[in-house]
């Protein structure tokens, strides 16, 4: 399981990012052009970048967060005191 | 008396190390690492290349004979082969087999392998080791063009201290603006731009294909946009957590390679710690594991590990991540998420962005600020922000990551109170600008 979250979490990260890129490079007049190079470039930004988006934000958060790792171990948030000032 | 066995001299290492000797000063802490020396800060190297800090010397945080006095025992190149977790052992070369009570992994990272031909040549620079950083620096003095292979956060320290040197300086990226993976482009901008009047040649969108040599020696960087020229590259790819050890033993890492660790920093071994590059903490905003943070969050984690191996308690806590640099003739940082990675992640958000500027107008060194806040559609609370300006980021981003984590809104920021002073601040606060712009955009 770790070898395929690792593998997932690194291509994903990577093509979300370049979709990303791409996206944002429009936005602020860049040119860039992301490469899809291969079997898994296709497979990743022709499908999984596509999937990804369409998802529901509560949807996408779920997988994430299933994925094994130290954000689902034990945090303690820090309790705050008070929202107001001290005196 | 008990054994606390450290494997790392970095941060994390050696504030594991002091942490644990403050807790318990009676008991036993070994430091182990592969390294001529322990405990100096690797950052202030690209410094030290560009000239603006004299020597070396002055990185190393503290003497060797400074930790024998404070009871720490570190043995130098020193190299841990193996780890037992159920004996509770590990096997040291050149000493043996040693037991431990309690043992904290603070091994690091490792730079990501670029993956083509011709690594083995002589030339290719991986910025680390502060006594090949000074072999390296004398190597500078000859060098006519060097390529700086990847814009990372150190590839824009490299590429600006090579460039300050006088080196004609190349960067190669596949990715389309520097720091991409971090920044926004209309952040790094700036930064571009002085780069370009320095004489950086910038190579975006391009692959690395090859490093090419002659005589065992690179003469050249073969990219996808053709071949390079080069005396020298610098390699400045992605930090990979040096896990390869902890898990031989059996620990388990999460999706980033990193140790998963508690907010104790206890990894999925009894008795076993893990603090720095080699673990992943989660980000605070999003939840998501982060890992290749500063050297001030290794050394942080570094305090809780070794406070808790000595018996003490000490939790760590999620990470926002402020961060800053220096690069070219701006600053830029920012905390949590930019525009770029919100759009990767699919993180619904709201922007506010202004144009402000750091004294007051007239004042003499007055330079301009560039905010970007992204907040929460709904509650407007904050969930990350860039910045690039003349001075006064580092203080900006220590401060929104503050206000990430408390839940400050776009609404509080846009009213809040500040300093004015003509020579360190405006009638106007840049952030301030910031939220007011995301506000007004809600209502068109």
């Amino acid at each position: 399981m770790p070898k395929f979250s690792s593998w997932l979490r690194k291509n994903a990260e990577s093509y979300l990012l370049l979709a990303a890129q791409r996206d944002v490079a429009r936005n602020h007049d860049r040119q860039f052009l992301a490469s899809a190079k291969g079997f898994k470039g296709m497979f990743f930004m022709k499908l999984f970048v596509p999937i990804y988006r369409v998802l529901p934000w509560k949807v996408r958060a779920f997988v994430l967060h299933a994925m094994p790792g130290s954000h689902r171990q034990t945090w303690t948030a820090r309790e705050r005191v008070s929202k107001g000032p001290a005196i | 008396m008990s054994r606390t066995v450290v494997v790392g001299g970095g941060a994390a290492g050696i504030g594991a190390a002091g942490a644990f000797k403050g807790t318990k000063p009676s008991d036993e802490v070994v430091v182990y690492t592969e390294f001529e020396d322990a405990a100096y800060s690797p950052c202030g190297i690209p410094y030290v290349h560009g000239k603006e800090i004299p020597n070396f010397e002055s990185l190393f945080l503290a003497s060797k004979e400074a930790y024998v006095e404070q009871g720490i025992d570190i043995h130098y190149e020193t190299k841990v082969t193996s780890i037992d977790t159920a004996t509770r052992k590990v096997v040291v070369e050149g000493h043996g087999v040693v037991g431990y009570d309690k043992l904290i992994l603070a091994t690091g990272f490792n730079y990501a392998d670029p993956g083509v031909p011709g690594t083995d040549l002589e030339g290719l620079y991986y910025v680390k080791n502060i006594r090949r950083a000074m072999e390296w620096d004398k190597v500078l003095d000859d060098v006519k063009v060097a390529v700086v292979v990847e814009a990372t956060p150190l590839g824009l320290e490299m590429v600006t201290a090579l460039a300050h040197r006088g080196i004609e300086t190349h960067v190669i990226d596949h990715r389309p603006w520097a720091l991409s993976d971090l920044a926004d482009p209309d952040i790094v901008k700036p930064v571009e731009d002085s780069w370009a009047e320095l004489g950086v040649k910038m190579h975006y969108g391009v692959t690395l294909e090859e490093f090419v040599g002659g005589n065992g020696t690179i003469t050249g960087v073969r990219t996808s946009a053709g071949l390079m020229p080069a005396d020298l590259a610098v390699v400045c790819t992605k930090k990979v957590p040096n896990n390869a050890l902890g898990v031989a033993a059996g620990l388990k890492i999460g999706a980033t390679g990193g140790f998963i660790v508690d907010n104790r920093m206890r990894t999925s071994a009894d008795g076993v710690y893990a603090c720095g590059d080699c673990v992943e903490v989660p980000l605070g905003v999003g939840n998501l594991p982060v890992q290749g943070l500063s050297g001030s969050h290794a050394y942080a984690q570094g305090k809780v590990a070794g406070t808790n191996a000595g018996g003490g308690s000490r939790e760590y806590q999620p990470v926002y991540v402020p961060w800053g640099m220096v690069a070219g003739a701006w600053m830029i940082g920012g905390v949590a998420y930019g525009e770029t990675v919100a759009k990767a992640l699919g993180i619904p958000h709201v922007m506010g962005v202004a144009q402000g500027i750091s004294r007051a107008r007239y004042f003499p060194g007055m330079r301009p600020i560039k905010v970007k806040l992204l907040a929460e559609p709904k509650t407007l609370r904050l969930i990350g922000a860039q910045m690039v300006g003349g001075e006064g980021i580092k203080e900006r981003a220590d401060f929104l990551a503050m206000a990430v984590k408390t839940g400050i809104t776009l609404e509080d920021l846009a009213c809040m109170e500040n300093v004015y002073s003509p020579p360190i601040g405006a009638l106007n606060e840049p952030i301030a600008l910031a939220a007011q712009s995301g506000l007004a955009s809600l209502k068109n």
